[in-house]
């Protein structure tokens, strides 16, 4: 990874991290406040990115809804990767039973397509913003948990571990000293990938009105709005989409680079 | 000057509904405005052709308005189902299906003789049989019927004179029945149809209109093709009686600006709900527009009185001066939808309009809760009162409310937010939200009512209208209890004297605008864009619905 | 003899698979709290009257014992009958059939552009210089992060509002699929252009490409016979993934351009709650990705008989 591209890197995490926690830094407006007087105004000085529907400033609203959106990747990834550490964990070094148990279960959950499957919790929940985060986990468990448990698998049965064996270290010592090392690399660089993954399947649960609801200035409910007025007010569902495709490809990228300076 | 009402006067009279009608006509307020003019250039009508009528409507569960009753069902069924009477482009009531009608001195008995020669789809003969099997089957729990039902409650039976006479026995005097039989909520349909299983009946229905149900393709279309054997039961100068469409493709395009885009391509004919920023850039198109709003009820949002707080009338009139209806609808209905101050529609002539109550005014609706006793805020800068919050919820139906609607309450709940209400919006599909009106799980609640006349003060306030229709649905969501007006309702129901009906609905309207039980919005909006090739548009049911027999395709 | 053993293991096996995720169904609707019969019609409230609420409890045999319910139901789903839509009155089976074909070709159309745009993609990438492998990776990478919504709604602004070559509403023509398809192309192709570029690299690299080159064979002509060869393996193998991947998308993009398909019956269902239109949808999408997972073994059994049937665990 070259220079340029890290220091490109680190400067796009610091602003997101910013966008997240302070938002006031970047975009100093309140994203609720509405003003009926000053409705679709193209983007201009005042308002980089124009203004929607209530006159409401899409940049602070941009801004302000990386809290929102990345909470709801962060947190599904974190439901759906903890999910998916457990059945790992449980499958490797359980009887061979719960691992073939456990392997049918992955494979009955992975056998429904990823929004189908939201879809289908939604469906038991009922819509919102934490049975989207539900939805979007479990939705993900899956895919994580087959891939951790065949990394996990390959490392117990390697000749690193049963050397470890051999030489008497106690199984805490073979997960500290072998297990976590190797695999903390996969998981950051799964970790990174799945929060893109998940703000862009949030916010299609959003789009389609099963998300995060109004006035929130969640992404996906943005583009919601702007949709209606796409013939002319473009500006409404352009900047909300390009700050997805910013953290999802951003986030790939870096979780891509993760697994190559680790490799 | 858009044209609001179908009219057997209109026949050959194709309205001319440019563009050009847009702005500044389309403030006409009551029905008297309407105008038609024959376009001299318009050519001889042309056979032929199958008309895509792309709706933004939910699709209907039954095609059978006389199951449930919303107005999507009135809007299809207008094509293929025929009512008794209908209005004139002056808005009176003239007989359509009946040939005449009579009503005894005690305003007990309705005498209604049929147009003779008219067949139903089916080939069944219309006779006085059909008025009895209709009534009756919407007053069938099992039809579970809500619109239709509440239109013809005071029928108590239905007796058979002879062949095409009926008379209708009423438990109280009713001057709005014949208004309520000009609805397709209450149309007549073939008694051998209505005889088959409900599922049978919705799949579909059998009338007399000009167009009949081929198929319906769920989720997908509902094909409708000319009746070639249609009578028109009043005089007309056509050369003949059958409609010049070969059919109608109704689909269900739900998302406002992709039925928009369908249409600027040419992909479908006319769409329905147009949003208001595109019939301000239809203007510019070359594409026509139909203003028709609906009779009956104002679009407004109703305030919850049964429970806190807007039992507090001081409450109520808080949240309304807290809010900013103009600045809304000026941004986010481009001139589309002109301001009400009334219950009723602008084409309805008795209504009763106070634009003295309802401005925004944050002073004041501070000081108003203050004076109830929300005196404290927590943290979020809502206001406290005995350890409850000023929480109030609204749920918005996503298939009745256009988008611009559902910033306008966004908007309410920013500034509504500022005086110190936590508003809530839960936007549902159709179902969740009469779930959430039947639990009075509500606070606000913008539901639309259409009905032809005046006689809808008394569904959507008599205390009567509390308790659910068999549907389940009931229309007083203001849930307003007040005998003195209930009192003032049941006379204005009952007399057989004009002058009389108009001033008791007057301090009807009074009495519930007073007491702000309600926030009048504008005027139930029904605006219809079409592609230039579509000739003869303008003709529209009692409900204000499109009525396609005269339209035909220039191709 | 042998394949018929393998392809009878592997139907049993989706057969289990199909038999659990029914059952996974049919407890999660028992764990909704209140009445099923309620929550089969909508949820609490929906205002069912009480007659449908009896022929639901009628249909599912709720009156019964939970284990004769539970064989009754399997027996239903072994027949083919998934229940009745309560929102369409007709059963889920029919409302399937009429929505599957759109859905299908949607699909499979979108596999075949993803495919070819991104062997495009990997190719040309995967013979560039340094400068030209990073744009690649961009561009592959921003391709992937495109929500279909946000690209579908971009497509239709040039596409439909600027330009008005194409329609912007899909009512099952076929310029009316151009941009449905195309919107649910480009994310997978983003995917499948990585995995394959990595794999066109590896085997550009390969000693036996490197020989083949020292034999005199052009990069061209190494790069077709190996290259694509070892590239598209892994990617097959990504074909029950890629299946799955478009049916989710194909919701949103069903909704997006109005096209009528099974996508957007589900969206229905859900947003009413319609149970039975629901289940019956989840089963009948994971049918499907089984039966494109058996395909792809199969074929990848005919390609590699030793590999594919050793690895199976």
């Amino acid at each position: 990874m070259s220079r340029t591209a890290k220091v490109f890197g680190l400067v796009f995490v610091s602003l997101i991290v910013v966008a997240a926690f302070f938002p006031g830094v970047l975009a100093p407006n309140n994203p609720l406040a509405v003003d009926p007087a000053e409705a679709f105004q193209t983007p201009s000085l005042d308002h980089p990115f124009g203004t929607d529907e209530s006159g409401r400033d899409v940049y602070t609203r941009v801004i302000h809804g990386t809290a929102d959106s990345l909470t709801i990747g962060i947190s599904a990834t974190a439901l759906g990767m903890g999910i998916a550490i457990l059945l790992a964990v449980v499958a490797a070094f359980g009887p061979r039973w719960i691992d073939a148990t456990v392997l049918r279960l992955l494979e009955v959950l992975y056998a429904i397509p990823a929004l189908l499957l939201a879809l289908l919790i939604i469906a038991f929940t009922g819509p919102g913003t934490t049975p989207a985060i539900i939805a979007v986990g479990l939705s993900t468990a899956p895919g994580y948990a087959r891939l951790i448990r065949t990394q996990l698998w390959t490392l117990v049965n390697s000749e690193m571990f049963d050397a470890a064996t051999v030489l008497g270290h106690s199984q805490w010592q073979k997960v500290r000293n072998h297990l976590i090392p190797n695999t903390l690399s996969t998981l950051l660089a799964l970790i990174t990938l799945g929060i893109g993954q998940a703000v862009i399947w949030a916010s299609a649960l959003s789009f389609l009105g099963l998300g995060t609801p109004p006035p929130a200035p969640e992404w996906g409910a943005m583009l919601a709005h702007g949709r209606t007025y796409l013939h002319f007010a473009w500006w409404m569902t352009v900047f909300p989409g390009v700050a997805i495709v910013i953290i999802a490809a951003g986030a790939t990228l870096l979780g891509r680079s993760v697994t190559r300076s680790s490799a | 000057m858009a044209k609001t009402s179908f009219s057997p006067l209109k026949i050959l009279a194709t309205a001319v509904l440019s563009a050009l009608a847009l702005a500044g006509c389309s403030n006409s307020t009551g029905g008297g405005s309407d105008q038609e003019s024959e376009n001299p250039a318009s050519p001889e009508p042309q056979t032929g052709g199958t008309l895509i009528y792309a709706s933004g409507d939910a699709e209907p569960d039954c095609l059978d308005p006389h199951y449930g009753g919303n107005y999507p069902q009135g809007l299809i069924s207008t094509q293929y189902l025929e009512t008794l009477f209908t209005k004139d482009e002056d808005d009176e009531i003239i007989p359509w299906l009946a040939e005449s009608s009579e009503v005894s001195d005690d305003g007990l008995t309705h005498t209604i003789t049929l147009t003779d020669g008219i067949t139903f789809h089916d080939g069944t003969k219309l006779t006085a049989e059909a008025i009895k099997a209709n009534i009756e089957h919407l007053q069938d729990p099992d039809t579970a019927s809500s619109t239709g039902y509440l239109a013809v409650e005071n029928v108590e039976s239905v007796e058979l004179v002879d062949e095409l006479v009926a008379e209708l026995h009423l438990s109280a005097p009713d001057n709005a029945l014949e208004e309520s039989l000009s609805m397709h909520w209450t149309a007549i349909q073939s008694p051998d149809a209505l005889s088959r299983e409900i599922p049978d009946n919705c799949e579909a229905p059998v009338g007399t209109g000009p167009f009949k149900v081929d198929s319906w393709e769920r989720d997908q279309q509902i094909n409708l093709v000319r009746n070639e054997n249609y009578t028109l039961p009043v005089d007309s100068d056509r050369k003949y009686d059958q409609a010049y469409l070969d059919g109608i493709t109704w689909r269900m395009i739900p998302e406002a600006s992709t039925r928009y885009s369908a249409l600027q391509s040419g992909e479908v004919d006319v769409i329905d709900n147009a949003q208001p920023d595109t019939i301000q850039s239809a203007e510019d198109a070359d594409i026509g527009h139909l203003d028709a709003p609906r009779p009956g009820a104002s679009n407004r949002i109703e305030l919850n009185s049964s429970q806190a707080p807007f039992d507090d009338p001081l409450v109520r009139e808080a949240f309304i001066r807290s809010v900013d209806v103009d600045g809304g609808l000026e941004a986010l209905f481009f001139d589309t939808a002109p301001r009400s101050y009334s219950l009723l529609s602008s084409v309805e002539p008795m209504q009763y309009s106070d634009d003295s109550l309802f401005y925004q005014d944050v002073d004041e609706a501070n000081a108003l809760l203050d004076e109830a006793g929300w005196t404290a805020r927590d943290e979020d800068g809502v206001r406290v009162k005995n350890g409850e919050r000023l929480e109030i919820s609204m749920p918005v139906s996503t298939n009745q409310s256009v988008p611009a609607e559902q910033s306008l309450f966004e908007q309410f709940q920013a500034q509504a937010a500022e005086v110190g209400f936590d508003m809530n919006i839960d936007l549902l599909d159709l179902s969740s939200w009469y779930a959430a009106l039947g639990d009075h799980d509500y606070n606000l609640v913008s539901a639309p009512y259409t009905k032809v006349g005046p006689s809808v003060l008394g569904i959507l306030y008599h205390s009567d209208s509390i308790e659910p229709a068999p549907s389940g649905y009931f229309a007083n969501n203001a849930q307003v209890s007040d005998s003195e007006l209930d009192e003032l309702l049941d006379q204005a129901e009952q007399t057989t004297d004009n002058t009389e009906r108009a001033d008791l609905y007057e301090q009807a309207q009074q009495k519930v605008l007073e007491n702000y039980y309600v926030l009048p919005l504008y005027d139930q909006q029904n605006h219809f864009l079409y592609a230039s090739d579509v000739k003869g548009m303008g003709d529209t049911s009692a409900i204000a619905a499109p009525d396609y027999y005269n339209v035909w395709l220039d191709q | 003899m042998q394949l018929l053993g393998w392809l009878g293991r592997r139907v049993g096996a989706a057969a289990i698979l199909l038999w659990l995720v029914a059952t996974a169904i049919f407890i999660a609707i028992r764990l909704i709290p209140g009445d099923p019969a309620e929550a089969i019609m909508g949820g609490p409230g929906s205002q069912a009257s009480a007659e449908a609420l009896e022929a639901a409890r009628e249909q599912y045999h709720l009156n019964d014992p939970m284990l004769v319910q539970y064989g009754l139901y399997l027996v239903q789903l072994v027949t083919g009958d998934l229940g009745t839509s309560y929102t369409q009155h007709r059963p889920v089976v029919d409302v399937m059939a009429e929505a599957l074909p759109a859905t299908l070709r949607l699909t499979l159309v979108s596999l075949l552009v993803a495919w070819g745009i991104a062997f495009i993609m990997a190719s040309i990438a995967a013979r560039s210089n340094r400068i030209g492998q990073a744009t690649g990776t961009v561009i592959e990478v921003v391709a992937a992060a495109v929500p279909h919504f946000w690209l579908g709604a971009m497509l239709i602004i040039i596409f439909s509002t600027w330009l008005g070559w194409l329609p912007a509403v899909d009512t099952g023509t076929t310029i009316g699929m151009i941009l449905p398809a195309i919107t649910l192309a480009i994310p997978l192709s983003g995917f499948l252009a990585q995995i394959m570029r990595d794999s066109l690299v590896t085997a550009m690299n390969s000693p036996f490409a490197l020989a083949a080159r020292a034999r005199g064979a052009s990069k061209g002509q190494v790069f077709l016979r190996h290259g694509f060869r070892h590239a598209a393996l892994p990617a097959l193998n990504l074909t029950g993934w890629a299946v799955a991947t478009s049916m989710s998308g194909a919701v949103v993009v069903e909704e997006v351009f109005a096209r009528p398909g099974l996508g957007r019956s589900l969206l229905g269902a859900v947003l009413s709650r319609d149970m039975p239109m629901v289940t019956g949808i989840a089963l009948f999408s994971a049918l499907i990705y089984m039966v494109v997972m058996l395909l792809v073994e199969a074929i990848e059994a005919l390609i590699n008989p030793a590999a594919s049937r050793g690895e199976h665990q």
